[in-house]
């Protein structure tokens, strides 16, 4: 794991430190809504979002390639895509309630990529751009999936509070939520970005994986992983069609957080036990 | 006599609304008030705070009794007779002015308890009056150290962070659903009292988009005519629900005019999009609470604003406490400070007053010093201020001493005792 140099466990190490951080303050402005530690939370996710960009960096420079073409390097993305989206949503509309429910994810990834194996010296055909390309954008698009995900359980949980008339729609914690018609307008954007750059991601990964596996590999095109992937695509597809025809944004927000299962066990289960050709080795 | 701070004032504890109404000061009248006080040496700094539920005057005085003559005062400006005036006023002298201030800027003096708009209001009065050069020292610190009281409880407490009107709650409801009330389409049953208040609160929100529906059509047109809005056929009351972002229902049917089964084809499955949130305003309820179980409709009747409302006002009595020991905290700060400037005058009235006194008695025996060498003339003098400076020394540490109160009280003796206020 801290093969790629102490540059490179040291930025970890902080961002790591710096998520933890921001997670705890987060939870805590949740609950006590004070301006300093709101501060301080943010800061630290910034920080934290930094010394993340800063871990993969020093790891491209020691791979020579794109840092993420391992288990351990996309996991390392995807927490910086989720840090990065919260504070982005967070300057976009001066509101901090998404960061106690992202930043603990961005902080799990990051974990996480700390305990699973490194892939080594990466081999020669994961280098190029297509296949850069292929990797972020697809990261970028379950990133994206894991905000709408986030911001639908939001939606649920003021909804539910709303339909049963509580106390504490006005007071305490689910009074700091965004209002339900933000929060489902922004899970809809969430779920096109993510739409989009998987259809793009995937695009590229067809042409460099015909490149590349089509001789080696002739059976590619039926691998597990390829197939997960795109049924979350035409899953998620159907979701955001339907959503902009109108359905109802409830049962939008359920499907949203169903599809995130979904691509969690196409990013997890199905890449380390069911793809043959696709598993990160 | 000595300065200090009073005040006197007539609010909705002691004064009914015809009274509060007659006493109420325009800016111009309150800078009137200020001026005439000014000009009749009742006050020496002052300022106006005026609310529809107050009108408070507060300043420093050197007038022995100073609440009658600001009664006398205010009587002659209002034209209402003084008997009444002395009988509703609330008045106070020192800790407990500058007390009263800062609850009142704290809203635990309010008729609403934490209300928010009586800071701005007490910022307003400090402004004006500095404008006007009458918060001097004194009165001007009193304010600021009022707005900072105010300011903290509402940072500290629930005071003031939860509405606890119906008004207020459903406002906060319409934030909690929608990102911004302007772009919301609102539908509105009934044609009463309460329906052309909302239309007219909606308006000045920026709503754009006010449909208006109602059994007696006529009534209908006139609201939608004069808040530039639209009708809808009271038969195509339900058929609207599909279309807009709030309803508002405030009709004098007695029974349900909206039920479910009459929502069911416009409000099922994929017929609407985004949530509607239902303000059932009637007694009995307009709005059948089966309609509740459509999803994304929030329907609210007055029992479950009205609940929300007393469980916000609960939250708030609980904060009282805890605002009241801030704005003890506060008026001891204050009185600290003040404390500190009594002592700094009275010493020096004091010292003055003494070095007075020896300056004469060298002068009365001045023929008979003349006698001595200019040496031995120097040496009395310096005698004296020694002896003057031996006799001031406890007094000196004595009005030190102490908390704000006691060091008030003991300047406020010494001044009496030694006649520092007497300007002969």
């Amino acid at each position: 794991m801290f093969g790629t140099g102490l540059a490179n466990a040291l930025f970890g190490l902080v961002a790591l430190l710096c998520y933890a951080g921001a997670t705890l303050l987060y939870v805590v402005w949740l609950r006590h809504p004070q301006v300093s530690a709101g501060r301080m939370a943010t800061g630290l996710a910034g920080v934290g979002a930094v010394c993340n960009f800063g871990f993969l960096y020093a790891r491209s420079v020691a791979l020579r390639t794109v840092p993420y073409g391992d288990l351990l390097g996309s996991m390392a993305l995807f927490g910086l895509f989720l840090a990065a989206m919260s504070l982005i949503l967070e300057a976009r509309h001066h509101d901090r309630s998404l960061g106690p429910f992202l930043m603990p994810v961005s902080l799990f990834f990051l974990l996480l990529s700390f305990v699973v194996p490194g892939g080594g010296t990466p081999r020669p055909e994961l280098r190029g751009s297509v296949f850069a390309f292929h990797v972020t954008l697809n990261m970028l698009s379950y990133s994206a999936f894991a905000v709408a995900c986030a911001l639908s359980l939001l939606y649920l949980a003021l909804g539910r509070q709303l339909k049963a008339k509580r106390h504490n729609i006005l007071n305490g914690p689910v009074s700091r939520f965004p209002s339900l018609s933000y929060l489902e307008r922004a899970a809809r954007t969430s779920i096109g970005v993510g739409v989009v750059s998987l259809a793009s991601g995937l695009t590229m990964g067809f042409l460099w994986a015909y490149r590349v596996w089509q001789e080696q590999h002739p059976e590619w095109l039926l691998d597990a992983k390829i197939w997960g992937a795109v049924a979350t695509l035409v899953f998620y597809l159907w979701v955001f069609v339907r959503a902009h025809r109108g359905a109802s944004p409830r049962t939008t927000a359920r499907l949203a957080v169903a599809g995130f299962v979904l691509v969690l066990l196409s990013y997890t289960a199905v890449n380390l036990f069911f793809s043959k050709v696709h598993s990160f080795t | 006599m000595a300065s200090e701070i009073v005040f006197v004032g007539w609010n909705h504890q002691g004064s009914d609304l015809d009274l509060r109404a007659r006493l109420a000061f325009t800016p111009e009248r309150a800078r009137e008030a200020l001026e005439g006080l000014f000009r009749e040496h009742i006050l020496t700094e002052g300022a106006v705070v005026s609310t529809c539920n107050r009108a408070e005057v507060y300043g420093v005085s050197d007038v022995p009794d100073s609440f009658e003559a600001l009664s006398a005062f205010f009587s002659r400006f209002h034209s209402v007779d003084a008997a009444v005036l002395r009988e509703k006023a609330l008045s106070g002298r020192g800790e407990a002015t500058v007390r009263h201030l800062f609850r009142v800027a704290s809203g635990l003096d309010s008729m609403v308890l934490g209300e928010a708009q009586i800071l701005g209001q007490i910022r307003e009065a400090h402004r004006r009056a500095a404008e006007a050069g009458t918060a001097r020292a004194v009165t001007g610190r009193l304010f600021q150290s009022a707005l900072e009281c105010g300011k903290k409880v509402r940072t500290e407490t629930s005071l003031g962070s939860r509405p606890v009107s119906v008004a207020g709650i459903a406002l906060s409801l319409v934030g909690r659903i929608f990102e911004s009330i302007s772009e919301c389409k609102v539908l509105l049953l009934g044609a009463g009292e309460t329906v052309e208040l909302t239309a007219r609160l909606l308006a000045d929100d920026g709503v754009k988009q006010i449909l208006f529906t109602n059994r007696s059509p006529e009534k209908a047109k006139a609201l939608a005519t004069h808040f530039h809005g639209w009708t809808v056929p009271w038969e195509e009351r339900a058929k609207a629900f599909a279309d807009v972002d709030i309803v508002l229902s405030a009709t004098g049917a007695t029974e349900p005019v909206v039920t479910a089964a009459m929502l069911k084809p416009f409000l099922s499955r994929g017929r609407r999009r985004g949530p509607l949130l239902i303000l059932d305003l009637a007694v009995p309820r307009d709005i059948e609470t089966k309609v509740d179980d459509f999803s994304d409709v929030y329907r609210y009747d007055m029992d479950a604003l009205g609940e929300l409302a007393c469980d916000n006002t609960r939250d708030r009595m609980a904060d009282v406490p805890h605002a009241e020991r801030i704005v003890e905290e506060s008026t001891q700060k204050f009185l600290c400070w003040l404390a500190g400037l009594a002592h700094v005058d009275t010493l020096k009235s004091l010292h003055e007053r003494f070095e007075k006194a020896r300056c004469e008695e060298i002068e009365r025996y001045a023929g008979k010093l003349s006698r001595l060498t200019a040496e031995d003339q120097a040496v009395v003098s310096r005698m004296t201020e020694t002896l003057l400076q031996k006799i001031l020394h406890n007094p000196t540490i004595g009005l030190k001493e102490g908390d704000a109160s006691e060091r008030l009280t003991r300047a406020a003796v010494v001044r009496a005792l030694f006649k520092l206020d007497d300007r002969a």
